[in-house]
């Protein structure tokens, strides 16, 4: 039942920003950069929004304690963080579906931006995940959480902007190529620490 | 036996003379160093090179921002070293003086890493009003390090939020080892990135490509050096604080347990049921 | 078996017991006595390794620690949404050991209520459930805390059967305000 709020919170968020910037650009025909830009806005925002609260619910229901005497950190960080990408990557294609779809704008190349869009939105739900862990005992969890994990993600974006714009037309291939390697190596990176990073702290 | 108490006392009469020459000489070098910063001849390349010189004070802050903001996320992997980084084996043997020791590292160097960062943005400031003609100019790096100091200042705002020691320590621990991915990506990867590297007016490769040479260049590696020894002066000393705070917190408790306060304690003793007939 | 040296706990710049040392062996029950805020309940949690501890060490009985120790607390919460099994079942899986789901809630007669969610529970119930879940593992140290507090009669029984099954295992410590809870042990600890 969490787990269905927490989706549809995630999906709702995406159609009414997806709503709202074409809205406010109802006149203009936007270049990649700035969709790809205002689409990594988006995507950043849901996820610090909606993710960390896979965690701050356990501490806020009072089942952590539960958890931390029954389940090994490296299961509960892997439980956690699956479910994670699995709402990010649906809201994240969800959410670049419409987007595209409302400011009719057209895909150069569309595996580069499955790839970009894959591979963010992993990295996404594993460094938001992460976060959620770490700010999860505090008394201002909620805003700590999203406040933490921002500075850590927009290095994410700027690679997922660049990777983006590319896959609609604008800038040289190899520019969009980097990204989509680097995002690879992000995500890889985020969820390969994350679990030994989360076990240090998980009796704390 | 006299003759070695003697030796000894005047062995650290000399050791204190020594400290107080070097704080001297440490003073007449930086004293050197300002004015130098000021009569070195301009360098090639800029569009007020006289202007420009604040580049010899700026360039040492990023340098140790970064290292310092790596050596804490290193601290507190010693840190979490000195616990147990697999939580199924509660080790007896945990150290806790180990891990206060550690985190008390990993914090001192974050807060002056976050020193330099602040002077890092403060002096790339003035050079982007002088040189670009604007005192924010969105400038790839000038975003970058903002986005490191934003790193910074979140690590603070997690430290604050835990009352408790324990948390506080591990979860700003945790914190500063996730940091480290994106921090070497914001100020190694990010700026040279092909397409941002074509949005910046930021030199990137000035000490790389050899720009800055002749007395420019040994003046920014005089100030360099200079710096470094401050920053190590200063870490020492916080973490010199940090220790006397909590020998002081332990005294406290030593003199709670003598007084009229003590800490709850027990002892086990067999249960003792009364009778029932 | 359990050995307890020197344990302290300070929280928020107060010490909320110190230089506690104490040591149990298979078939000791230690009971925990002391004022509301004494902090019998962190004693229990630090020694369990739930809540960490300021100085001292603890030393468990050998073992991965999901399955050789346990805690059944009163304030420990349940997840609404799931059913009484569905606990049993989550709690096995995540433990590795064999869910046992029959027996238990025969044990702590609960097979009535095997489908319905742990939100429409009363108290009493929620405890039987937290106590079988405890004892799902055969765990080799078991802590309560308050574990009489909602049980009717009935339940009190339950109670003096599960220790008694758990010094034959191992060891048990209660944290009470209750002191008719001291025939549950043969050692007690009076937190002042």
């Amino acid at each position: 039942m969490r787990s269905q709020s927490g989706l549809v919170t995630g999906v709702l968020f995406s159609v009414v920003t997806v709503y709202a910037i074409s809205f406010a650009t109802l006149s203009e025909k936007l270049h990649g950069t700035v969709v790809a830009g205002l689409l990594w806005v988006a995507l950043l925002f849901s996820s610090s929004a909606s993710l960390p609260r896979i965690f701050l619910a356990e501490e806020e229901q009072g089942t952590a304690e539960l958890l931390r005497m029954v389940g090994r950190p490296h299961a509960v960080f892997w439980g956690k963080s699956l479910f994670n990408c699995l709402q990010s990557v649906v809201t994240g294609i969800l959410l670049c579906v419409l987007y595209l779809g409302f400011t009719s704008k057209s895909v150069t190349v569309p595996w580069l931006l499955a790839v970009c869009l894959i591979a963010g939105c992993l990295s996404l739900a594993g460094a938001v995940t992460l976060c959620g862990a770490i700010a999860s005992q505090a008394s201002n969890r909620a805003v700590l959480s999203a406040a933490i994990a921002v500075p850590l993600l927009l290095p994410l974006v700027s690679l997922g902007v660049s990777g983006v714009r590319v896959a609609l037309g604008d800038g040289a291939a190899s520019e969009g190529n980097g990204a989509a390697i680097g995002l690879i190596g992000y995500a890889c990176a985020t969820l390969a620490t994350g679990p030994w990073i989360f076990a240090a702290v998980w009796k704390s | 036996m006299c003759d070695v108490g003697y030796w000894a006392l005047d062995l650290c009469g000399g050791l204190e003379k020594l400290k107080t020459i070097l704080r001297t000489l440490y003073v007449l070098l930086m004293g050197v160093a300002i004015v130098w910063s000021y009569t070195v001849p301009d360098a090639v390349g800029f569009q007020k090179p006289g202007m420009a010189r604040i580049f010899l004070w700026h360039f040492p802050c990023p340098m140790l921002a970064v290292f310092l903001l790596m050596y804490g996320a290193w601290c507190a992997f010693r840190m979490f070293q000195s616990i147990s980084l697999s939580p199924f084996q509660f080790k007896a043997e945990t150290n806790y003086d180990a891990k206060v020791l550690w985190d008390l590292r990993s914090v001192a160097a974050m807060e002056i890493g976050y020193l330099f960062c602040l002077l890092t943005m403060a002096t790339g400031i003035l050079f982007s009003e002088v040189q670009w003609g604007a005192w924010w100019s969105w400038d790839p790096r000038q975003t970058s390090f903002l986005i490191v100091l934003l790193i910074y200042a979140a690590y603070f705002a997690l430290r604050f939020a835990y009352s408790d020691g324990g948390k506080r320590a591990a979860f700003s621990g945790a914190y500063a080892l996730a940091t480290i991915v994106p921090s070497l990506f914001l100020v190694f990867v990010f700026p040279r990135l092909p397409y941002i590297k074509s949005l910046s007016l930021h030199p990137s490769d000035s000490i790389v490509g050899g720009l800055i040479k002749g007395q420019y260049g040994q003046c920014v590696c005089f100030i360099l050096a200079l710096v470094t020894v401050l920053t190590v002066y200063l870490f020492k000393m916080r973490v010199q604080v940090g220790l006397l705070e909590i020998g002081l917190e332990k005294r406290n408790g030593q003199l709670e347990n003598l007084g009229n306060n003590p800490a709850p304690t027990g002892v086990v003793r067999p249960v003792y049921l009364p009778k029932s007939d | 078996m359990l050995k307890v040296d020197r344990l302290g706990k300070k929280y928020g710049g107060r010490w909320i017991f110190r230089e506690l040392s104490f040591e149990l062996n298979t078939g000791d029950r230690l009971v925990i006595l002391g004022r509301n805020g004494a902090g019998k309940s962190t004693l229990l949690r630090t020694i369990a390794g739930l809540t960490a501890r300021t100085e001292g060490s603890v030393e468990l009985p050998e073992g991965d620690s999901r399955l050789t120790i346990s805690l059944c607390a009163l304030e420990q919460s349940l997840y609404g949404q799931l059913t009484v099994a569905e606990h049993l079942q989550l709690t096995a899986d995540l433990r590795g050991c064999p869910a046992r789901i029959d027996e238990l809630l025969l044990k702590v007669n609960l097979e009535y209520a095997r489908s319905k969610p742990t939100s429409q529970l009363s108290t009493g119930m929620k405890a039987r459930l937290k106590l079988a879940m405890a004892i799902q593992s055969n765990p080799k140290a078991l802590f309560l805390d308050e574990p009489g507090a909602g049980l009717d009669e009935e339940g009190h029984i339950l109670i003096d059967q599960i220790t008694e099954e758990q010094a034959e295992r191992g060891c048990l410590i209660v944290a009470t305000n209750d002191p008719l809870e001291r025939r549950l042990a043969n050692l007690e600890l009076q937190l002042v």
